[in-house]
């Protein structure tokens, strides 16, 4: 094989098609330089689960705040410092003892970019977002996430218009801990909802 | 945006998240969008949306950012014309 050829088949067809894009995209001015390594930098080390959990924290700490976060999430959260893509409309619902909410994307991959950062693998898959729909007890009990027969599942569908953020419920035993080790527990899959603290 | 999501004086550790991307091509494709919603959109990200529901739906069995770049390819072929360079 020639020397163009290996160098060829080092990339894969889709890191091919990736790199047409940003060559493409890249000539036509949209974009800038620096852009590329500032959104991944941003989605790597700022916007994630930690700031859901602050916002999870605050909730437990502060009843007013629970209040505003419930009755209007997005002027809560940006309360916080998080806003921006995917963030424009958010609801927060709340777990209690007797209803236990999960969130599902049926359609594509709608998340709560600000609060819990880019969606896991599993969320973004065909079966996750077709069973949670269907038969969400047996798929998060399949998680590993099981509930009393009695307790109420909301699955909520994000969309374009509505993400929504699981407010957990505040474990036992917490009751001494600062907000800031209150946000040290709060798990990602606990504010999608297929797991509880 | 970034100044405000500072996370100095809260030391959690990303045990919560799995990183974001398992491979740079998917990190580059998931920016590309980001730069086409900008800045052909002005900030716009329905078309983006849209365009990927449909990508998803015709294949539902692909690879999630393989979908997320067909889409991107998709899109990218009806931008409208970039005015004349001046």
């Amino acid at each position: 094989m020639s020397e163009e050829g290996h160098r060829r088949t080092a990339m894969s067809p889709v890191e091919q098609r990736v790199a047409a894009l940003e060559a493409l995209l890249t000539e036509r001015g949209l974009v800038p330089e620096g852009f590329i390594e500032e959104i991944t930098r941003r989605y790597e080390s700022e916007i994630g689960p930690m700031n859901g959990a602050k916002v999870v924290a605050r909730a437990w700490v502060d009843p007013r705040y629970k209040e505003w976060l419930l009755a209007e999430g997005t002027a809560a959260i940006a309360e916080l410092g998080f806003g921006g893509p995917e963030g424009d409309h958010m609801v927060a619902v709340e777990n209690t003892p007797a209803v236990h909410n999960v969130i599902v994307c049926t359609l594509c991959s709608c998340y709560p970019w600000p609060v819990l950062g880019l969606p896991p693998a599993w969320y973004k898959d065909p079966p996750y977002r077709a069973r949670m729909v269907r038969e969400p007890r047996a798929l998060l009990a399949e998680m590993g996430c099981r509930l009393p027969g009695d307790t109420e599942i909301r699955v909520w569908d994000s969309s374009a218009e509505v993400r929504y953020l699981v407010l957990p419920e505040r474990p036992p035993g917490t009751e001494g801990m600062t907000e800031a080790a209150l946000a040290g527990l709060v798990t990602r899959d606990s504010m999608i909802g297929v797991a509880r603290l | 945006m970034s100044g405000q999501l500072s996370l100095q004086g809260m030391d959690l550790p990303r045990r919560n998240g799995e990183l974001a991307f398992d491979e740079p091509w998917q990190a580059t494709a998931f920016a590309l969008a980001a730069a086409v919603v900008d800045h052909a959109y002005g900030g716009d990200r329905e078309p983006f949306r849209q365009q990927l529901i449909k990508t998803i739906a015709a294949d539902p069995g692909r690879p999630y950012w393989e979908s997320w770049t067909a889409a991107l390819e998709a899109l990218t072929e009806t931008l409208p014309e970039p005015p004349p360079a001046s």
